[in-house]
């Protein structure tokens, strides 16, 4: 399976960019963050001690619609969650967060939006990174469709997604907590805890033991981890950043 | 020295990569933070990563801090130099940018070198000044407030004050080398040249007379242009030499 390709830091202007595409899926994110900055208006109001995180999804080819102020909502409560906003500099400031669809299939009106989610969230994460805001943890997301035979399908693409009987996008913290589940469709709750169990290997890149005690072979070393991903990309961008530095040791 | 360790939020930072010096207390800097866990012996403190970057420790002065990405928004800090230019003036204050869309930074009409009621420079909108943070309050929304002469002798130390002529370029926060275009502008008349924290570069040139604009604009290249691509030195030395001669500044 082709892993996904991320890069960091790609606009000049913003304090922190990233993009981020998904070859299984197709879609192509690019993200820019502005943090802190001050907000038009008072939009503050509710929570002065902290930043206000703002999140704007803008599809490649038309306007954005119902479904994207969905993934806004989704978006603005996980980072909200792991945003620190009380840092230095940022309690009453906001965090802008913009996400341009750049690449692959348009989501149809009435197609499920959870396809492109984990997508977005990563480029969200990276972006946030990029530009140094503050954050209690990293995370990383994934699809998982479960077919009409009860197999679960990694990254289904939007056809493939269509035709499953329930999609479930799962973030999984660093630490190893569940951040996010976003299930649609009709499944039973054993199947939504198989489901969970591959998220969390496809995330950690840790294979849960099976009751037994064996260890399940298969994916699942480190490297192939989504939050070992997120660490290389993110370590790569800092190497080539300090270069100077480190010739310097 | 041990192998450069790169921390994620969230990561702790190992025991063995913090300073060993115990005679004064250990500073934290930027992008870390102390996490207790209450236990029945006593509490359990972890230092954290809040963002990701380059763990750095200075042994000397027993401090860790944490290298984050050059491009990131400037957030004033006490004692850093920037390059404000200036908004609007009120009674008491120039209100100045020190980042966009930020609020203003606060500037004393008269916390400059020899300033009184009676002598006090007037500055106009769009004006630069050469000025150091002096405090960035206290909670949310507090104020940050500039100044331009040292409080302790009335000074104005490391040539803050107003910045008359010259022209201001954006750069990363992260800064850049210099000293190649210093040799080769010499016979030029040289430049003068303030640098800020919040990522601008102001450059001035007027010895230089009829060239002057144009020293200006090639040295505003090279920091760009580094900038940019993250040059090594010695490309950095080409790069110096390309731009002069596409400039026809040397032969």
């Amino acid at each position: 399976m082709v892993g996904p390709i991320a890069s960091l830091s790609q606009l000049n202007r913003a304090d922190g960019s990233a993009s981020y595409k998904c070859p299984a899926t197709g879609y192509s994110i690019l993200g820019a963050v502005n943090a802190p900055i001050e907000l038009p208006a008072r939009r503050d109001a509710l929570k002065p001690e902290e930043a206000t995180v703002e999140v704007f999804v803008k599809p490649g080819t038309t306007t954005a619609g119902v479904g994207e102020r969905y993934v806004e909502g989704i978006l603005r409560s996980v980072l909200g969650k792991i945003v620190l906003g009380r840092e230095k500099g940022f309690p009453r400031r906001g965090v802008v967060l913009t996400l341009a669809i750049v690449g692959g299939e348009n989501v149809q009106r009435g197609d499920s939006y959870l396809t492109i989610l984990p997508a977005l969230l990563h480029a969200a994460l990276l972006a946030m990174i990029s530009a140094s805001v503050p954050l209690s943890m990293t995370f990383s997301a994934t699809l998982l469709g479960v077919t009409k035979s009860g197999d679960i399908v990694r990254d289904p693409s939007p056809t493939a997604a269509k035709a499953a009987v329930s999609l479930h996008v799962f973030a999984i913290s660093s630490k190893n907590h569940l951040l996010l589940n976003e299930s649609e469709g009709r499944f039973e709750f054993d199947t939504w805890e198989l489901v969970r169990e591959r998220a969390v290997s496809i995330c950690q890149g840790v294979t849960p033991a099976s009751t037994d005690g064996d260890v399940t072979m298969g994916e699942g070393t480190a490297s192939a981890s989504l939050n070992g991903f997120i660490r290389e990309t993110v370590e790569d961008q800092v190497y080539s950043d300090y270069a100077y530095k480190l010739d310097d040791i | 020295m041990s192998a450069p360790l790169v921390l994620l939020p969230s990561d702790e930072v190992p025991q063995d990569h913090l300073p060993t010096n115990n005679s004064n207390p250990l500073r934290l800097g930027p992008g870390l933070r102390i996490l207790s866990q209450p236990s029945s012996k006593g509490s359990n403190h972890v230092l954290t990563a809040t963002q990701a970057g380059l763990l750095t420790t200075d042994a000397k002065r027993n401090t860790v801090s944490l290298l984050s990405f050059p491009n990131r928004r400037y957030i004033p800090t006490v004692n850093d130099f920037v390059i404000a230019q200036i908004h609007h003036s009120s009674v008491d204050f120039f209100h100045c940018m020190v980042t966009p869309h930020t609020a203003h930074a606060l500037l004393g009409q008269l916390s400059f070198e020899g300033a009184s009621k009676k002598t006090r420079p007037m500055l106009k909108q769009g004006e630069l000044v050469y000025a150091r943070v002096q405090s960035v309050g206290v909670g949310a929304g507090a104020e940050v407030e500039l100044t331009c002469v040292n409080p302790a002798t009335g000074k104005a130390d490391g040539g803050l004050g107003p910045l008359t002529g010259g022209m201001v370029f954006d750069v990363s926060t992260g800064l850049v080398v210099l000293s190649e275009l210093g040799k080769k502008l010499e016979s030029l008349g040289g430049f003068e040249i303030a640098v800020g924290r919040n990522g601008k570069v102001w450059v001035d040139c007027s010895n230089a007379a009829e060239s002057a604009v144009k020293v200006t604009i090639a040295i505003g290249r090279c920091l760009q242009e580094t900038d940019q691509q993250n040059l090594h030195t010695h490309d950095q030395k080409k790069l110096v030499m390309k731009i002069l001669r596409d400039m026809k500044l040397v032969s």
